[in-house]
């Protein structure tokens, strides 16, 4: 089974349109792999789908990186009981 | 000489301060005034207090079907009737509308006014509109009226311009309908065409003069009211300015020195420059207790203060709704372009966009707190929740107001911008695929709404936008 890692990278290339292997912890959704509003909006969504839980709105859209993105989804799915 | 600077610390506060006492969301931001006014007149200051307001008996009048109707094809004796009963209800049983005028010259003028005093409305009171002369006067007479306006033009333009008498005639002419009025036990109310163009030293006050000494020997009921007309929107508000232009100066010499009081004190401005809404206002707040108006500035060329803008204005004044139903001013605008007067879509309260924004960051104030981009309690006061137009500048943010405020979902229950992504990218690829350079239509919105998020579509569909 993929990690949350693999998963989080596949979504974010999958909606980015951004070759996964290239995409670093590191990298700013927007700054860095070029994620405009609409596309921020759509990524949280595709989270949610992915990983079957639901994301606070703001608190989800303040997240900048790939790397913050996997610890605050690792962090939801072990409040809402979801096996990642 | 040189001013001091001084310092302005910031306030490092924990908790908004949404200053409410003004911004009461509920009503209208509140007129707060914290001083008396002056004005140097004659050489003299002069104080005007306008934190007498709240106290003061000041209203609205109505000429909607005289002015307004100079200005348009006539309106049907339905019409009329239809609009007249609305006046009332926006009115409320204080009577803030407090008089309408009507003509009397044709057979549908007397029987709409008929049919008007039949519905049985105490506001607002119909009342006529002559020109001054005595052949005119009988129709007042046999209408059975109270009150009449009459024409009383006092500018030279008008009495050596167009009635081709010097003044001594016109005062003459003037007074002896007048006295006719008086007479006959009705009440006159003379409207002084072209105040703000006219010698005030040399006619307007004379005049007024004459008119008080009648006054003396009437009672009270008839005595004769004076309607100041800025017939060519030529008064102005500020402070300083010369008359026969300034509004402050001409009440406080019909107010003050020749005695009128203000509640036989009336204001009818014309927009011809922009001014007319803050002018009549200002008529208030310089004495005035009426200000004439016709529903939504309806009137000759430029039009009249417009009434929906002074019942706004009242309500800010005095703090409170004072019995206003002013859901009525929004029936009012359905029923007037219902009949085909054009009301422009940024027009203030009633346009269909004057509470609709284009852009998403202000769509995205509105929905953490619609308060950030509404002027007042919209809904509440006028039937008219905050909107969004959807378009490419309206985001994530806007669409999900859209959604919501056509699901009617409020608090908890309201979807949030993650949910309406599909709807979201739609409107984005409008744009950016297709070039498209038009607002999406409702229409369109609720046939996307329909087909993207069909299960909040299964939880929450209502009737069809273009059935409601």
């Amino acid at each position: 089974m993929a990690t949350i890692e693999e998963r989080v990278k596949a979504v974010t290339a999958r909606v980015l349109k951004v070759d996964a292997d290239k995409i670093k912890l590191e990298d700013s959704f927007a700054a860095d792999l070029g994620a405009e509003s609409v596309q921020s909006i759509e990524l949280v969504a595709m989270f949610e789908e992915e990983f079957g839980i639901e994301m606070e709105e703001e608190a989800a859209l303040s997240v900048e990186t790939v790397g913050s993105a996997i610890e605050f989804i690792a962090d939801v799915c072990k409040q809402q009981g979801v096996e990642a | 000489m040189t001013q001091e600077i001084k310092p302005h610390p910031l306030a490092a506060v924990a908790e908004p301060n949404l200053l409410d006492q003004t911004f009461e969301y509920s009503l209208p931001p509140r007129i707060r005034f914290e001083s008396p006014v002056v004005e140097i007149i004659d050489g003299q200051p002069v104080e005007f207090d306008p934190r007498t307001i709240p106290q003061r008996d000041i209203v609205i009048t109505d000429t909607t079907f005289r002015d307004g109707q100079q200005a348009r094809p006539p309106y049907t004796i339905d019409q009329m009737v239809h609009i007249y009963d609305l006046l009332s209800r926006l009115s409320g049983p204080n009577g803030v509308i407090r008089q309408t005028e009507f003509f009397l010259y044709t057979k549908n003028d007397r029987a709409t006014l008929d049919r008007c005093r039949e519905l049985g409305h105490r506001f607002p009171e119909c009342t006529g509109w002559i020109r001054a002369v005595k052949g005119d006067f009988r129709l007042v007479k046999e209408a059975g009226l109270s009150e009449t306006g009459m024409l009383t033009s006092c500018s030279d333009y008008h009495i050596f311009l167009k009635l081709k008498f010097d003044r001594k005639q016109a005062l003459d002419s003037y007074c002896s309908v007048v006295d006719a009025a008086l007479e006959a036990g009705v009440r006159p109310r003379c409207h002084l065409e072209d105040i703000t163009r006219a010698d005030i030293d040399g006619f307007v006050l004379p005049f007024i003069d004459r008119l008080m000494e009648m006054s003396r020997q009437v009672p009270e009921h008839l005595t004769v009211k004076i309607r100041l007309c800025d017939t060519m929107g030529f008064g102005l508000s500020y402070p300083g300015v010369e008359l026969p232009r300034s509004i402050p100066k001409l009440i406080y010499k019909i107010n003050r020195e020749c005695g009128v009081p203000s509640d036989r004190l009336e204001w009818h401005g014309h927009n011809d420059f922009h001014k007319v809404h803050v002018n009549g206002a200002t008529a208030w707040l310089y004495g005035c207790n009426a200000l004439n108006s016709t529903l939504f500035g309806f009137g000759e060329r430029t039009g009249n203060p417009p009434l929906e803008g002074a019942v706004m204005e009242y309500i800010a004044l005095k703090g409170d709704m004072c019995g206003l139903d002013t859901t009525a001013i929004t029936v009012l605008a359905d029923y007037m372009r219902s009949i085909g007067m054009p009301i422009p879509d940024h027009y203030p309260f009633v346009g269909r966009a004057f509470n609709t924004t284009r852009a998403g960051i202000h769509a995205g104030g509105l929905r953490q707190d619609e308060r950030i981009y509404n002027i007042f309690d919209t809904a509440k006061v006028l039937g008219r929740p905050p909107r969004v137009a959807i378009t490419d500048k309206s985001g994530a943010d806007g669409v999900a107001v859209w959604v919501n405020e056509y699901f009617c979902l409020s608090g908890a229950d309201r979807i949030n911008k993650i949910k309406v992504h599909p709807v979201a990218r739609w409107v984005l690829d409008q744009y950016e695929i297709h070039g498209r350079l038009t607002t999406i239509s409702d229409e369109e919105m609720e046939a996307k709404v329909k087909e993207l998020l069909p299960d909040y579509w299964d939880k929450y569909k209502k009737p069809s936008i273009t059935n409601t």
